[in-house]
């Protein structure tokens, strides 16, 4: 009997002590740059005492080269949605241990369950947002519905689109009655010509930050991102934002833990601090994203809520980029071919 | 006349290494061993792999990323990159050797002054350099506010987002690399032999051009080769300045390894691109020994 | 051989209308250089956190300078990193060009083409082979892998820089030297170093300047305490150009051009 509790000392001990090592002391984030506000990682810091190496990456693009290239394993990534799907197929995270995220519940239910992520195992939402068709309402007096009206020959050299060739094919797909993740070769080919026409109308292609052309003037019209046209109203009224008539996705930015993480504990600490509505007002007022937490946006300003971009109203039921597989080259071949001709 | 700055086989002072000669070279070799041959080893053997569906390599030998790479499309857009490239350094040629040259013939005071004043510009950021540009060069911008108001144009000039400003971009980021080689050439020409050559009824124009420009060939050479390798490759400023509307031979390549993922095919395309280099140099250089 | 240390004797007259002539284009292109410079420092004072539209005047910018610390610490690293790549640069290139100029080695253009790779392979191409090769050989990423890539494509600038200078070198110099009795590494460092001075000056401010601003090949070599100044910079460009970038450049620039306009220091640095 004795010995018997020798032994349950000794794994009780064990037991501890293990309990203390996992207590991490350090986090690695690989994120966008600037999507993670300062006081939001501060306040993370300061209230469980877990230093953030916050490491950063500007497309998600560079995040998966990065990763794949053999980058530090990081603990918490931030990728879109195609991208997580790509990761989930090929088995590189770690599923979410929802014990340990009591506050997922603020997520909204629309944001759940997605298709990149059916079982809802390995992605936690962060942002969303939708890309769509800002209108300088004070040089364009005419009706700017989609796509075919942003691009009308009338427009020519006063249009400035993402340089994501992706969304540009997809606006393409929509116009032609086609689904926006059936990206074929046959479909490419019949949306090459629709392109070519389009092209000649953009003055210049900009993803990082196509308000910069908007507000000099240079243009007038734009295919951008949602937290764009969001930031454009903010600063001006005058700009507008219409989700194209012929089609329109959303795309959601995610949390997830990557397969090799080394502080699983502190990851989910980090996520379940993010799902505050308190933490995620902050990121919200930092970045007119669509944010999916259903409680932070109860605290949202009026104004906040009224921002055509971040909360557009729309009965329209938005699809998401599906993970592209071997197309991504053949839509980088064609815009590619499509510039050098011009 | 040297065409490139190379080690001369003709140098009858270089004699044959002994311990030290290997010795001191050694640290440079193992590094360009360790981080130039390596990585470049690397890049070879991915560039005959195929690939998965994240763009990764898959260790299956194949030749299809070389046949691509020949394809008329990026022949044509590595010509475009070549010809920017070419236009960025005969521009700097001619707007950086007299800058170099007068620095150089200025007090030694005054030189090193002038000297880092030139690259002090180019510690700002590039990115907020270029918006700066923009600013300058936008339909709003300073440029046009200026002359518009100089009653010197009547419309604003479309610069930003055509060749012109892309030109103006690179020409700009490449300027102080044609001006500091050709400047530590000028440097050491003794006055003496200007002198010389006007007291023997030389023009200042013949001066310049038979005395003073064959003595910093080397000079010019180097800035040459230090501005127009790097800038075949550049396509940040064309996208930022010139709208992203014209391919280059690095976006292409980068493509390879963000949107496109395919690895394989932009080591490939690196490879090839390197290698084109390295023929070009060695064929310079054989005619740069047959002149002489 | 040596010039005088004062100034050069006035020069003919012919020749004097050309130096005038170089003296103002040489402000012309100074102009050309500093335009975007003064802009940008303009813009430090925009009201508009955006910093694309002029809006007002304002000197908030520089005070939340003070509190930034990614800011801040991203400038301190890209200065690490850039003076530690300058130094080696530097030693690595002007001993490299020493020794392909003074020495025929069997495989002497082999090296000089070599040195010359890093000048022409992409940077992205650059970086993801060297991020694979460091994890190959399990190397933490962070300051020294940065680095190492730095110096992998700076000093073939130096290297080139100083070549062009050895080009016109009297080879009689180094003998004279060893005649006079001083061993081959003296001479170099009391001899021809001296020389060489100009062309190292360049080829390490060069070396220095590609460090400071290179975005790509650091992306990949970097751990996640190493940010620099052009990654965070990169990554403001959705958000906006935050006026305090426009600030801290403009006090970088500002105190440096001050540094060089009025220190004594840099005599010492002149060429004989």
């Amino acid at each position: 009997m004795k010995l018997l509790r020798i032994l349950a000392c000794i794994v009780f001990a064990a037991g501890l002590t293990a309990g203390l090592r996992a207590a991490d002391k350090e986090l690695n984030l690989f994120a966008w740059s600037e999507y993670i506000p300062r006081p939001v990682i501060d306040g993370f810091t300061k209230e469980t005492g877990i230093k953030v190496n916050y490491e950063t990456f500007a497309s998600g693009e560079e995040m998966l080269a990065k990763m794949l290239a053999g980058g530090t394993a990081y603990d918490l990534v931030q990728p879109p949605d195609y991208i997580a799907e790509a990761l989930i197929k090929n088995k590189l995270l770690t599923p979410l241990d929802y014990k340990q995220l009591p506050n997922f519940k603020n997520i909204l239910p629309e944001f759940t369950k997605m298709p990149h992520d059916p079982e809802q195992k390995f992605t936690v939402p962060y942002m969303t947002g939708t890309v769509g068709i800002v209108i300088n309402s004070e040089k364009v007096k005419e009706p700017v519905a989609g796509y075919a009206d942003l691009f009308s020959p009338k427009h020519k050299g006063r249009v400035v689109a993402v340089d994501d060739g992706r969304e540009l094919l997809v606006g393409a797909l929509y116009t032609l009655g086609i689904k926006l993740n059936d990206i074929t070769p046959a479909n490419i080919a019949k949306a090459r010509p629709v392109l070519a026409e389009w092209f000649k109308t953009i003055k210049l292609f900009d993803s990082d930050s196509p308000k910069t052309a908007l507000l000099n003037g240079d243009v007038d019209l734009g295919l951008v991102w949602s937290g764009e046209a969001a930031t454009l109203w903010n600063e001006n009224k005058k700009f507008r934002y219409v989700l194209p008539s012929e089609g329109a996705h959303m795309f959601v930015d995610l949390m997830v833990i990557p397969k090799d993480a080394k502080h699983l504990s502190a990851a989910h600490q980090f996520i379940n601090y993010i799902l505050r509505p308190e933490v995620s007002v902050l990121i919200s007022d930092e970045f007119p994203y669509t944010n999916p937490n259903g409680e932070a946006r109860k605290k949202l300003t009026a104004e906040q809520l009224a921002n055509p971009a971040s909360y557009p109203k729309t009965d329209r039921k938005l699809d998401t980029f599906r993970h592209l597989g071997e197309s991504g080259a053949l839509i980088d071949e064609l815009v590619t071919d499509l510039k050098n001709t011009k | 006349m040297q065409t490139l700055p190379l080690p001369d086989a003709e140098n009858t002072h270089a004699r044959r290494p002994r311990l030290w000669g290997w010795l001191l070279l050694t640290p440079m070799l193992a590094w360009l061993l360790l981080f130039v041959v390596v990585p470049m080893g690397i890049l070879v053997v991915y560039s005959f792999c195929t690939r998965d569906d994240l763009g990764r390599v898959v260790f299956a030998f194949s030749w299809e990323n070389y046949g691509r790479v020949f394809e008329p499309i990026y022949l044509n857009i590595l010509w475009r990159s070549v010809v920017y490239a070419a236009l960025t350094t005969a521009i700097c040629v001619a707007v950086g050797y007299p800058v170099a040259w007068f620095i150089a013939r200025q007090r030694e005071v005054v030189r090193n002054r002038l000297l880092l004043l030139v690259m002090i510009p180019f510690w700002t950021s590039f990115l907020i350099r270029t918006y700066a540009w923009i600013t300058i060069l936008k339909s709003e911008g300073l440029l046009n506010g200026f002359l518009l108001a100089a009653g010197a144009i009547p419309a604003p000039l479309d610069i930003l987002y055509t060749p012109a400003a892309v030109v103006i971009g690179l020409v700009y980021a490449y300027l102080p690399f044609m001006i500091l080689p050709i400047y530590g050439s000028a440097e050491k020409l003794d006055n003496a032999l200007v002198e010389a050559a006007h007291d023997l009824g030389a023009g200042p124009v013949r001066a310049f051009s038979e005395v003073i420009v064959p003595l910093t060939w080397p000079g010019i050479a180097a800035g040459t080769l230090l501005v127009f390798v790097p800038a075949i490759g550049m396509f940040a400023v064309t996208d930022l300045m010139g709208g992203a509307k014209v391919p280059m031979i690095g976006n292409v390549i980068q493509n390879q390894f963000f949107k496109a993922r395919n690895w394989p095919f932009g080591a490939a395309l690196g490879v090839v691109f390197t290698l084109m280099f390295v023929v070009a140099y060695i064929l310079v250089q054989r005619r740069g020994r047959a002149h002489r | 051989m040596s010039s005088p240390s004062t100034s050069r004797p006035l020069l003919p007259s012919g020749l004097k209308l050309l130096n005038w002539g170089f003296a103002a284009w040489t402000t012309l292109v100074f102009v050309f250089l500093y335009l975007p410079i003064l802009v940008l420092v303009g813009y430090s004072f925009n009201t508009s956190r955006l910093n694309i539209v002029w809006e007002g005047f304002t000197l908030r910018w520089y005070a939340d300078l003070w509190g930034n610390t990614p800011i801040l610490d991203a400038l301190k690293n890209s200065l690490i990193i850039a003076a530690f790549t300058t130094l080696a640069s530097v030693v690595i290139g002007t001993v490299g060009a020493w020794m392909l100029y003074r020495y025929r080695y069997r495989f002497s253009r082999v090296i000089q083409t070599l040195v010359c790779v890093p000048m022409i392979m992409p940077e992205i191409v650059m970086g993801i082979s060297l991020l694979i090769f460091f994890t190959v050989l399990h190397l933490q990423l962070g300051f020294l892998t940065v680095i190492i890539a730095h110096i992998t494509f700076c000093f073939p600038f130096v290297l080139v820089a100083v070549q062009a200078r050895l080009q016109g070198l009297d080879p009689a110099l180094e003998e004279a030297a060893l005649d006079l009795g001083a061993t081959p590494v003296k001479a170099f460092w009391l001899v021809i170093v001296p020389c060489l001075r100009p062309a190292i000056l360049s080829g390490g401010l060069m070396a220095f300047t590609l460090s400071m601003d290179e975005l790509i090949v650091t992306f990949f070599t970097r751990g996640p305490g190493s940010a620099t100044l052009p990654t965070v910079v990169y990554g403001m460009a959705k958000v906006g150009l935050n006026p305090m970038l426009n600030a801290l450049s403009a006090i970088f620039i500002l105190s440096t051009i001050a540094f060089v306009l009025f220190s004594e220091n840099l005599r010492k640095l002149s060429s004989r």
